[in-house]
């Protein structure tokens, strides 16, 4: 179909205002018209986080020639012309908005050629000034070269967050598109560093580890499910696996990413009573629905649609994403189905002695409806479940520390195998924060005052948290334009690493862009609580791991670490006779 | 190798020695103790790498020779032998190792001795020469400030500071600084410093028994290491890399206020605290107070609260020169300060409640100890 300028009518319909905010939105209207031109290859070049240079090469269909000046003027589109299409959209742009906004703040270079075309074309449009258009050579598909954005527009430019934060925003944003279209090679480079390269095989799971790390990557679940017009499938986080804010839960409608709160209201309901209280889970989640069951057309940057029945849409993904969820993840109670998985995947020293034999083995590994068949003694159902992590634990009796890492211990009830890094956390954070509470926080003065170098958009941070900071316990003093001095820590931490925890507090806040008021003290308590816990490899002393037992077994909530993982794994008198083949399963 | 020694000279080398066993090495040769006849005597040494600690037992050589034998075994076998002659008597060929005391035979499998890392000798010419009695008082009035945190490596040891005729051993964590020094009997040439794990100086605070014969430390050149000889047993240890910080600038140079008071007395006053304030978070409240009048006294109030266990109050009767002052310490440090204090009187220095206190021993001027409050 040929570009062609909206009607003023059709355009006036059109959801309209500021396409172009930051860097980023230029990367992903760049990257949906590639897509929208039915690329198999796209590669995405940015420098001085997108500021100096965004460029978007892809292979698809192209613009003809004499299109070109087209596509750049506002309101021209390939993609639409009866104002009732907009009710069937089935591309990512409608709106012919994308290219003239981008234009018209930087620096634009088009360069393009047809599967037809002898030559390619380009056209330069400068501060929205267009130039001539020449042919050149090219190969089949278009180059989008966009330089110096917001030259023209000095206070969009300070608006900009830190370049490291403008970095991280693109690349998050081009890792989920790749995500979502596993089918397309995409490249990303940043400052000439090839940062993503996908295959184009259509498999998700090995981009996943680029999204969330390796190790979170392996943990997370399989989504799929399926009803009449509606189809979601994708990732979400275990349990065990959570953040403390919604910032990595993320949805794509009809290849579209789309920020929709009330999506993501229901994807954390059906975790709702398993996580604490401020975790959220992550999520990678691809809905695919009939497009006239959505409005595209709602917001100038297309970042939310409106469905047409949403009550029926929140509760499909919410079932789906529970069903996923207790399917694969129980309490951290090892249970029997999940016992011969979790420990042959940790370490093959942990295997049976002959693993044929056994009876359990041969179970089952994910039993589709977990509560009802769980063959095991550990009875978990859905509410109980979420009991069971926050209770309290028995009384432990030590047996003695594994790797440098765990602790091992007795109860009435079985083994427990605590991790000490995750219980300290625990322990450090409700001290601190019944302190607060109380007010009753006691700090120790440091010998010496510790000398803290941040960035000048770091030392704001910290300078906004200092009030906090004081009220859990630190006394940190200005010493020079960004530099601070910390005099006094508080008391429950006799670590000397006061500089560390302080720097990660600042890091973790960099990352966050909106932290909520009301979740900041918290934050701040379970970050410097991290820093100042033992770590894992660390060896203790019979006193350390006695006194760290009793004190998380005096804790309100010593399942968990704040951050939501388990501090421990219980495996029960019955499980263990079970696996030992003292007795058969009932 | 074939000798002949004294079970309760090898029972005494094999438990000297063993401390610096580290049995779950992953080379499995740390786990054992190197045997070697040795000009006369049986040397026997044990190391975890960072610290090594050898012995010399008497011993009638009949066939030189040298082996490792695990410590464990060693130790469990020679701790239940007759109090007799032990022979020890290896077969090289396959580091079989014979025992035979009284009516016990046993062979212990060995490890070649070549396996064993080489452990430095001490070099007595240019050694330092320390009063044994009075390094073992050093040792144990700094090294329980040193930390324990790994965070700070540099913290974990002790700083010792040689120049001239004068020692000074400094420790400290985040929170508090041990400083003491002593007078060497002979001067030295060159001025040095080394910063010495404070585990490695209590090894040998605990094998320097009481006697006449001095301690020797040595530094061999181009090793990053530091040997103690005393009598016939020799520490070794790796020393710690980095800069010990500047601690004299640390160092209170005013007071506002001193408070003069029996050791005794508040040893037992923060013992007392100390059983309510380690419930929380190990406070201590010192109201130093100033007489009221002529003839009243003055006094220092140590006062500890636990919300669940109770509280508890203690009057000192002090003398109190300047302001009075209410200030809170942790009072594990307190009382750790005090307890390597060994004269009847102590001074406690401070200023404000938010600056540090100096301890003092009343007419010693070798020990002071730095101590951070806390706010409370
Ligand atoms: N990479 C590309 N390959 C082929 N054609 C392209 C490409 N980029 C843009 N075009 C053409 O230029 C037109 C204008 O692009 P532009 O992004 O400005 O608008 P749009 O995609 O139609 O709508 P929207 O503003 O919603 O993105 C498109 O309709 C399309 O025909
Ligand atoms: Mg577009």
């Amino acid at each position: 179909m040929t570009i062609r300028v909206l009607s003023p009518d059709v355009a006036s319909q059109i959801s309209a205002g500021e396409v172009i905010e930051r860097p980023a939105s230029v990367v992903k209207e760049l990257v949906e018209n590639a897509l929208d031109a039915g690329a198999r290859s796209i590669s995405i070049t940015i420098q001085d986080a997108g500021k100096r240079l965004i460029e978007v090469a892809d292979d698809g269909s192209g613009i003809p020639a004499e299109e070109l000046e087209l596509s750049v003027t506002r309101h021209a589109t390939s993609k639409l012309v009866e104002a009732h299409e907009l009710f069937q959209i089935t591309s990512l742009g409608f709106r012919g908005e994308a290219l003239a906004s981008i234009a018209s703040v930087s620096r634009l270079s088009l360069t393009s050629r047809v599967e037809q075309g002898k030559t390619a074309a380009r056209l330069k449009v400068d501060g929205g000034k267009t130039g001539k258009v020449e042919s050149t050579g090219a190969p089949r598909g278009t180059v989008v070269n966009v330089q110096d954005l917001f030259y023209n527009v000095p206070a969009r430019l300070k608006f900009l967050k830190s370049d490291s934060t403008e970095r991280r925003v693109i690349d998050s944003l081009v890792t989920r598109y790749a995500l979502a279209y596993p089918n397309v090679r995409i490249k990303f480079s940043v400052d000439s560093t090839v940062t993503l390269q996908t295959t184009g095989d259509g498999d998700r799971r090995s981009i996943l580890s680029a999204l969330y790390g390796a190790e979170s990557a392996t943990q997370m679940l399989d989504v799929l499910a399926e009803e009449t017009s509606m189809k979601l499938y994708g990732f979400i986080s275990p349990l065990s696996l959570t953040r403390s804010n919604r910032r990595d839960i993320a949805f794509f409608v009809n290849g579209r990413w789309i920020q929709d709160i009330p999506l993501s209201t229901a994807l954390v309901q059906a975790y709702h009573t398993l996580l604490m209280v401020g975790r959220y889970p992550l999520a990678s989640l691809f809905l695919e629905i009939a497009p006239e069951q959505v409005d595209v057309n709602v917001h100038p940057a297309k970042a939310e649609i409106r469905f047409r029945e949403p009550d029926k849409v929140f509760s499909f993904v919410q079932r789906a994403a529970r069903r996923a969820l207790l399917a694969y993840s129980p309490v951290p109670q090892v249970s029997q189905p999940n016992w011969g998985q979790t420990w042959s995947q940790t370490d093959p020293g942990w295997i049976l002695a002959h693993p044929e034999d056994h009876p359990l083995d041969r179970a089952p590994q994910v039993p589709n409806s977990y509560p009802a068949a769980s063959p095991s003694g550990v009875q978990v159902t859905g509410s109980n479940l979420a009991q069971s992590e926050f209770a309290q634990i028995p009384l432990l009796r030590l047996i003695g520390q594994v790797g440098a890492t765990y602790l091992v211990a007795e109860g009435p009830d079985g083994l427990y195998l605590i991790d000490q890094h995750a219980a300290h956390e625990r322990i450090l954070f409700e001290k601190i924060i019944d302190q607060h509470a109380s007010s009753k926080v006691a700090s120790q003065v440091l010998l010496a005052p510790v000398v803290l170098d941040l960035s000048g958009s770091q030392a704001s941070l910290l300078q906004e948290n200092l009030e906090v900071l004081g009220q859990l316990g630190f006394v940190i003093e200005e010493f020079g334009p960004a530099s601070f001095q910390i005099r006094a820590v508080p008391v429950i931490f006799n670590s000397s690493n006061a500089s560390a925890a302080i720097r990660a507090v600042v890091e973790d806040f960099e990352e966050d862009e909106t932290p909520l008021k009301s979740e900041i003290e918290l934050r701040l308590a379970g970050r410097v609580c991290k820093g100042m816990a033992v770590k894992a490899g660390q060896v203790l002393s019979i006193e350390e791991q006695k006194n760290l037992l009793s004190n998380l077994e005096a804790c309100r909530s010593p399942r968990t670490c704040p951050h939501g993982r388990p501090t421990m794994i219980h495996l029960s008198v019955d499980l263990l006779e079970k696996q030992f083949g003292r007795r058969g399963p009932r | 190798m074939k000798v002949t020694v004294l079970q309760e000279n090898l029972s005494r080398g094999v438990n000297i020695v063993s401390r610096a066993v580290s049995p779950r090495s992953t080379l499995p040769v740390l786990g054992n103790i190197l045997m070697a006849t040795d000009d006369g005597r049986l040397r026997l040494s044990a190391t975890n790498l960072e610290m090594g600690i050898t012995c010399w037992i008497a011993a009638r050589i009949e066939g030189e020779g040298s082996t490792t034998v695990p410590a464990r075994t060693l130790s469990d076998l020679v701790n239940t032998l007759p109090v007799d002659n032990v022979q020890l008597n290896l077969d090289a060929r396959t580091q079989n190792l014979n025992v035979r005391c009284g009516t016990t035979n046993a062979d212990i499998k060995c490890i070649d001795a070549q396996d064993f890392p080489p452990m430095p000798s001490i070099d007595l010419d240019g050694a330092v020469q320390l009063n044994v009695a009075e390094f073992k008082e050093m040792i144990q009035q700094v090294t329980f400030a040193a930390s324990t945190d790994e965070a700070r490596p540099v913290l974990m040891g002790v700083l010792l500071t040689v120049d001239k005729d004068n020692v000074t051993m400094a420790a400290a964590d985040g929170f508090r600084l041990s400083v003491r020094k002593a007078t060497l009997a002979t001067h030295t040439q060159r001025p040095f410093n080394l910063i010495i794990p404070a585990r490695a100086l209590n090894e040998l605070a605990r094998v320097a028994t009481e006697g006449e014969e001095p301690v020797y430390m040595a530094v061999p050149k181009g090793r990053n290491q530091v040997i103690f000889r005393y009598k016939d047993v020799e520490v070794t240890s790796q020393l710690i890399d980095g800069s010990f910080p500047d601690y004299q600038q640390i160092i209170p140079r005013s007071f506002k206020s001193r408070t003069l008071v029996s050791t005794a007395a508040l040893v037992k006053a923060c013992k007392q605290a100390e059983i309510f304030a380690r419930e929380g978070m190990n406070v201590a409240r010192l109201d130093i107070r100033q007489a009221k009048g002529e003839m009243q006294p003055s006094e220092v109030e140590i006062s500890a609260v636990s919300e669940e266990t109770g509280k508890n109050e203690t009057i000192v009767e002090a003398t109190v020169d300047g302001t009075g002052l209410l200030i809170a310490f942790n009072v594990k440090f307190l009382r750790e300060a005090l307890e390597v204090i060994r004269t009847p009187n102590v001074v406690l220095e401070t200023s404000a409640p938010n600056a540090p206190g100096v301890v003092k021993p009343v007419g010693d001027d070798s020990f002071l100890h730095v101590i951070m409050p806390m706010h409370v």
